[in-house]
C-alpha cells in the first residue's frame, strides 16, 4: 500500500479500526437488545394509593405501579393516573418508598413527583427517576411494561447487564 | 411522554481517556469531582475502563460511585473533533466521599457545546451599535477600554471608573482572576468605588468576626461529625451547602460518628448521636430532614426578622449566668480590657437577668423556655463536667440581616465567651454560600466603621450620577443589586443618554473615531459607559456598550478552596472556551498592559508603574504572582493565628495537579524546622488573628426598631406581610447555567413565594395559583406554594430567578457600619393574580419541599 493510499484507508476505516481496538465490535455485532413487554398488573386491581412491586426490565430492577389522585405525566387509564416508576433513588441507588404522591429516599431526602414524570422536586438527585413505559389493555384492563425511559440507577445501560 | 429527551444508557471511557480533577463549580462544599474525556467514537468495554469499575454488574446502593443521565455530555474542541464528557463526583474526596447534589451533579450539562443547552454562551466581544451588539476583536475591544480608561482617569480622576466583579471561587473563578482583578483595579487604576459581586461596596459581610480576631472559616468538615451541638443560625445547609450537611451532619445526628468522637474526646467524655439548633424564621428542609431523623433533638427557633443579635446577646447572658464559660480560658485568650464593654453591653450585667430575657422575648418573640434550652444545648457543660462541643455556622440570615456588623459579632462572641472554637468538634463562622479564592492588593476600605470604613455605596454612587465607567464582572446587578428596580431604571437612563448621543450623526466604527465620540459623550451628558464580561448576556448586558467573553468553569486552570476545611485544590482545564473567550484574568491584564503602554508612550512613568505587573504567560504564573501577598509564612504551627485565612505561599499548580482530590489547607505554613509546606486543619487553637493574639470583645448596640427604609412599611396597612428571601435547592444563583437545564427549568420555572394556609385563606390563594407581591420599591409576579414553611404574617420568595428578582423588592438600606445590605427583611403586599396561569404550571412539581413524613 502506498503512503496516500493508505492515510484514506485509515480515514474512511478510521471508526471501525477503533473499534476493533478497544474491542467493542463485538458488542456491535450482537443484535440490540430490546425492552421486554411484561404484565405487571390489572387496573381493575388497584387500589388508590396502594403501590404494586414488580421487577423489570429484569429481575435486579425493582419498580412500582400506582394508582394515584390526579392525572399523571405518562399515566395511563381513563385518569391518566397509573403510572409506574423505578424505585432505585437515582441519586446513589437507595429504595424509593411511595407515600403522598411521591417517591421519598431516606438516604439523602430526594423526593421525586410521580404526577409530574418523576422530576426531583426536593433533594439531591440531579436524574429524575427512571419512567416505566405502560400500555394498558383496553379489554382485559392488564397494565404492561413495555420500555424504560431514562436510566435506571447502577447501570451503563437499562438493558446492559451481564 | 417524557417532558425532555432522556437517555437510556451511556458511553463508557476506554482506560486510556483523559482524566482531570476538579471541584465542583458550585457550592461552598465544594465536592470533589473527576473529570474523563475520550473521543466520541471511542469506548471502553464495562471490565474495561476508565472509571476502573465493573460496570458489567448492578450498581449497589452507596457505592460511591455514580454516573447518571446528568454526568454526561458531548463536547466539541476547537480541533472540530467530538468527544464525550463524564463529570463524576470522587469517592476518594474526604469533603464528598462520593456524594453529590442536584447542582454538581449537573456540572457536565453545563459544559458549552456549539448545539446543546449552552449553545448561546459568549464567543467575541460585542458592541452596542444602533441596533444591537455587533462582534469586535479583541484589539479593538482593548484599544477601546484602555483609551477610554485612561482619558477618564486623566481628565476625572480614578473614580470616574467604578466596577462590580466578583472576588470569590469556584464557578470557573479563583485566586488567578482575582489577583487579575485586584491588579488591574487596586494597584492600577486605584479607584475607590469598587463593589463585590452582590453588594453595593468593596467589603467584608463578616467585619464583626474579623475584627475580633476571628476569621469566619476556622473550622473542618470533621468538626460538624464531631461536635455534640450543631447551631445553624440563618443557615439552610441542606439546601445550599448540601452534601456538606448529608456527608458531616447528617452522619452525627444519626449517631454514625460516636466512634469517631470517641477518638478525638478526652478519656471519660460522654459521646452521643449530635443535637442541631436551627435558629430561622422558616421551618426549610433543613429542619424537616433532622425532625425525620431525630426530632428529640432538633431545636427550632423562629426569631422576628432583624433580631438576632438580641438573642445572640440573651443566650450569652444565660450561659454567664449559669458560669458556663472558663475562667481561665477568657484571661489567656481574650482581651479583658474590651471584656467590660461586651458585659455591659452585650450581657448587659447592669440588669437583672429576669429583665434582660423579658426584652429579649419581646424583641425576638423567642420564650425564655426555647431560650434556655438553646442555651443549654450550646453551653452547659457535660456529665463530669466536659466542655460541650459546638460548631455554630451562620450564612446569608445574618450576615445579610439588619445590622450586619453587630448581628455577626454577637454570635462570634457567644462562641468564645463559651470556648467554642479551636478544639476539634468546635467552631464559628460562615457555612459559606459560593467556594473561595481571594488574593488582592489592600483594599482602600481596611474594614467596618470601627477599622477606617465605613466604604462607598457604589450603587448610590452609580444611581446618583458618578462615574463615567461602569464594569460589571459576572454579576447581574439587574437581578442580584438590592433595591435593584431603581438600580435598573437608573442605569438604563444613563446607558440610553449616553448610546443617544453616539448615535447621533451614527456610531463610528472605527476605533479611534468611537473613543473620540464617547469621551465628548462624557463631557456632554451624564453617559454611563458599561462594560459586562461575563460567559453568558445577562439582564444588566442589555445595557451595556461593551460586552467581553468569558471562560468559565473547566475552560481554564484555576484554584480555590472551599469553605468547610479552607481545601485549595485545582480545577483544571479540560474544555476549550467558546470563541474568543479568554479567562477574566487574561482580559484584564490585555486592558492593564494596554494602559501600561499608553501610559509609557505619555511618558508618564508613575502612572505605566502603577500598571505594570501584569505580564503573565500562562495562569500558574498569576497564582504565583498572587501568592506573595501574603508574606512571609514562616510559622510554627502555634503561629497559624498570624496567617492570612487564604494563604497558599510556595504552592504551585503543579503541587496541586500532584495532590488531586486531598488538596491542602489553607493557611499554608512554612514549617520553620523542615521547611515543608503544612496546612491547617482548624485555627485558633493557640491565639487569635489580633496583634497581641487575643479575642477583641466589641459591646453590641441596644435594640432601635427597624431602620427608616422598613420601619416606613411597619404600621401600614397595605404591606401587611413581613418578607424574607432564600434559595432552592435546585438552582445556582440567577439560574444563569440553571435556566438553560431543562431538569433545572420544568422544576423552578418560575419566580415562588411561599404563604402559610391562614394567610393563603385570607388571600384566597392556593398552591399552582400565582399571586403579585409588591411594595414601594418595587414588585414580581410569582408561582404559590401554600405550606407550613413560614410562619403566619411572613412570605418567603425565591431570591433571584431569571424570570423575576425579589430584589426589587428589598429596601436600599444599608448598615451604616459596613454597608452591607438587609437583603433578608421587608414588608410587603401580596394580591392574588387572576389573569391566565404561565403554562409551566401544568408540568412542575406542586408538592411541598419540607415534608419528607411517609406515614
Ligand atoms: S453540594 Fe455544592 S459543591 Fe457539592 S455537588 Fe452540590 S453544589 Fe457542588
Ligand atoms: S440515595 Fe436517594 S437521596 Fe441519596
Amino acid at each position: 500500500m502506498s503512503d496516500i493510499s493508505r492515510r484514506k484507508f485509515l480515514q474512511t476505516t478510521s471508526a471501525s479500526a477503533l473499534l476493533f481496538f478497544s474491542g467493542l465490535n463485538n458488542t456491535h455485532a450482537a443484535p440490540a437488545k430490546a425492552y421486554p413487554s411484561k404484565k405487571i398488573g390489572n387496573i381493575r386491581d388497584l387500589k388508590p394509593n396502594e403501590p404494586l412491586a414488580f421487577n423489570y426490565p429484569d429481575e435486579q430492577s425493582p419498580c412500582l405501579l400506582v394508582k394515584v389522585d390526579n392525572e399523571t405525566i405518562g399515566g395511563v387509564g381513563p385518569q391518566k393516573n397509573v403510572v409506574s416508576f423505578s424505585t432505585l433513588c437515582t441519586h446513589m441507588g437507595c429504595p424509593l418508598t411511595y407515600s403522598k404522591g411521591r417517591l421519598v429516599c431516606k438516604c439523602h431526602y430526594s423526593m421525586f413527583d410521580v404526577s409530574r414524570n418523576g422530576q426531583t422536586y426536593q433533594g439531591l438527585a440531579s436524574q429524575w427517576v427512571a419512567q416505566i413505559v405502560l400500555r394498558l389493555d383496553a379489554g382485559t384492563g392488564n397494565i404492561y411494561a413495555e420500555g424504560v425511559e431514562g436510566l435506571i440507577y447502577g447501570r451503563i445501560g437499562n438493558l446492559k447487564l451481564s | 411522554m417524557s417532558l425532555f429527551k432522556r437517555k437510556d444508557s451511556l458511553p463508557i471511557p476506554p482506560l486510556d481517556a483523559e482524566k482531570y480533577t476538579t471541584v465542583c463549580q458550585y457550592c461552598s462544599a465544594g465536592c470533589g469531582y473527576n473529570v474523563f474525556v475520550w473521543p466520541e467514537k471511542r469506548s471502553g468495554t464495562a471490565k474495561s475502563n476508565a472509571f476502573h469499575v465493573d460496570l458489567s454488574q448492578q450498581n449497589q446502593l452507596l457505592s460511591g460511585f455514580s454516573y447518571t443521565e446528568t454526568m454526561h455530555n458531548v463536547i466539541t474542541r476547537k480541533n472540530g473533533n467530538k468527544y464525550n464528557l463524564a463529570i463524576i463526583p470522587a469517592k476518594e474526596s474526604r469533603i464528598n466521599k462520593g456524594d453529590y447534589s442536584i447542582r454538581g451533579g449537573t456540572n457536565a450539562q453545563t459544559a458549552y457545546t456549539p448545539t446543546g443547552h449552552t449553545k448561546d454562551r459568549l464567543k467575541d466581544p460585542l458592541l452596542r451599535k444602533e441596533n444591537g451588539f455587533v462582534a469586535i476583536s479583541w484589539d479593538d475591544a482593548v484599544e477601546i477600554i484602555a483609551t477610554v480608561t485612561k482619558s477618564s482617569i486623566d481628565k476625572y480622576g480614578a473614580d470616574s471608573i467604578a466596577m462590580k466583579f466578583y472576588d470569590h471561587g469556584s464557578s470557573g473563578l479563583g485566586f488567578e482572576d482575582n489577583w487579575g482583578a485586584g491588579k488591574l483595579f487596586l494597584s492600577g487604576i486605584q479607584t475607590h468605588y469598587l463593589s463585590i459581586h452582590n453588594r453595593p461596596a468593596y467589603n467584608s459581610e463578616v467585619w464583626g468576626s474579623r475584627e475580633r480576631g476571628m476569621h469566619e472559616l476556622n473550622y473542618d468538615v470533621d468538626d460538624a461529625r464531631l461536635a455534640d451541638t450543631i447551631v445553624l443560625w440563618g443557615a439552610n445547609a441542606y439546601e445550599s451547602a448540601t452534601v456538606f450537611f448529608t456527608e458531616h451532619i447528617m452522619p452525627n445526628l444519626q449517631g454514625g460518628s460516636v466512634e469517631e468522637k470517641k477518638q478525638e474526646f478526652d478519656a471519660g467524655e460522654p459521646a452521643e448521636e449530635g443535637r442541631i439548633i436551627v435558629i430561622d424564621p422558616r421551618k426549610n428542609a433543613t429542619i424537616t430532614v433532622s425532625q425525620d431523623i431525630n426530632a428529640e433533638r432538633v431545636l427550632h427557633l423562629r426569631p422576628n426578622l432583624g433580631t438576632d443579635w438580641i438573642l445572640a446577646n440573651a443566650l450569652a447572658r444565660i450561659a454567664w449566668e449559669n458560669k458556663w464559660y472558663d475562667s481561665d480560658y477568657l484571661q489567656k485568650r481574650t482581651d479583658m480590657v474590651t471584656f467590660e464593654a461586651y458585659k455591659s453591653k452585650s450581657l448587659q450585667l447592669a440588669k437583672s437577668l429576669d429583665a434582660v430575657l423579658a426584652d429579649a422575648e419581646k424583641i425576638t418573640g423567642i420564650s425564655r423556655k426555647e431560650m434556655e434550652e438553646a442555651a443549654g444545648w450550646i453551653a452547659k457543660p457535660k456529665t463530669g463536667g466536659f466542655k460541650r462541643r459546638t460548631l455554630t455556622l451562620y450564612e446569608k440570615g445574618i450576615i445579610w440581616n439588619m445590622k450586619n456588623y453587630d448581628q455577626v459579632a454577637a454570635i462570634a462572641q457567644l462562641n468564645v465567651l463559651t470556648s467554642n472554637v479551636g478544639r476539634p468538634g468546635t467552631g464559628c463562622g460562615r457555612l459559606g454560600g459560593h467556594q473561595e479564592g481571594y488574593v488582592r492588593p489592600g483594599a482602600p476600605t481596611p474594614g467596618s466603621i470601627y477599622a477606617g470604613g465605613p466604604p462607598k455605596n457604589v450603587d448610590n454612587y452609580i444611581t446618583g450620577g458618578g462615574g463615567k465607567i461602569y464594569w460589571v464582572g459576572a454579576t447581574d446587578p439587574y437581578l442580584s443589586t438590592p433595591n435593584s428596580k431603581f438600580f435598573k431604571k437608573s442605569v438604563k437612563k444613563r446607558a440610553t443618554n449616553l448610546l443617544d448621543y453616539l448615535d447621533n450623526g451614527g456610531i463610528p466604527s472605527d476605533p479611534k473615531a468611537y473613543i473620540a465620540k464617547v469621551l465628548e459623550a462624557f463631557e456632554k451628558t451624564d453617559g454611563l459607559f458599561m462594560i459586562v464580561q461575563d460567559i453568558y448576556r445577562t439582564h444588566t448586558s442589555e445595557d451595556a456598550m461593551l460586552i467581553l467573553p468569558a471562560a468559565g468553569w473547566g475552560e481554564a486552570v484555576d484554584t480555590s478552596i472551599n469553605c468547610h476545611s479552607r481545601l485549595l485544590r485545582i480545577y483544571d482545564k479540560f474544555l476549550d472556551a467558546p470563541g474568543e473567550a479568554l479567562p477574566d484574568w487574561k482580559i484584564l491584564a490585555l486592558v492593564g498592559n494596554k494602559l501600561k503602554a499608553l501610559y509609557e508612550a505619555d511618558g508618564n512613568k508613575v502612572m505605566a508603574e502603577r500598571f505594570s505587573g501584569m505580564e503573565w504567560k500562562n495562569d500558574a504564573e498569576v497564582f504565583e504572582a498572587g501568592s506573595h501577598e501574603f508574606g512571609d509564612n514562616k510559622a510554627t504551627e502555634s503561629e497559624e493565628a498570624r496567617l492570612s485565612a487564604e494563604c497558599y505561599k510556595g504552592v504551585t499548580h503543579e503541587m496541586l495537579r500532584k495532590l488531586g482530590n486531598e488538596g491542602i489547607q489553607t493557611p499554608v505554613r512554612q514549617d520553620p524546622a523542615t521547611g515543608k509546606l503544612i496546612g491547617t486543619k482548624r485555627r485558633y487553637k493557640y491565639s487569635f488573628a489580633s496583634k497581641d493574639g487575643l479575642f477583641k470583645w466589641y459591646g453590641t448596640d441596644a435594640w432601635t426598631g427597624y431602620p427608616a427604609e422598613v420601619a416606613k412599611y411597619v404600621d401600614n396597612p397595605a404591606y401587611p406581610y413581613w418578607f424574607t428571601t432564600g434559595r432552592s435547592q435546585h438552582v445556582w444563583q440567577t439560574m444563569y447555567n440553571d435556566k438553560r437545564i431543562p431538569e433545572k427549568l420544568l422544576t423552578v420555572p418560575l419566580p415562588y413565594l411561599e404563604i402559610h394556609p391562614n394567610d393563603a385563606v385570607k388571600l384566597n390563594l392556593k398552591t399552582g395559583e400565582m399571586a403579585e407581591v409588591f411594595n414601594e420599591e418595587g414588585s414580581c409576579l410569582a408561582l404559590v406554594y401554600v405550606n407550613d414553611a413560614t410562619k403566619p404574617g411572613l412570605v418567603f420568595g425565591l431570591m433571584y430567578h431569571a424570570k423575576g428578582t425579589m430584589n426589587n423588592l428589598t429596601s436600599s438600606y444599608t448598615d451604616p457600619k459596613t454597608t452591607i445590605p438587609w437583603y433578608k427583611g421587608t414588608k410587603v403586599g401580596v394580591k392574588k393574580y387572576t389573569g391566565k396561569l404561565d403554562d409551566a404550571i401544568k408540568t412542575v412539581s406542586l408538592l411541598s419541599n419540607n415534608d419528607f413524613t411517609t406515614s
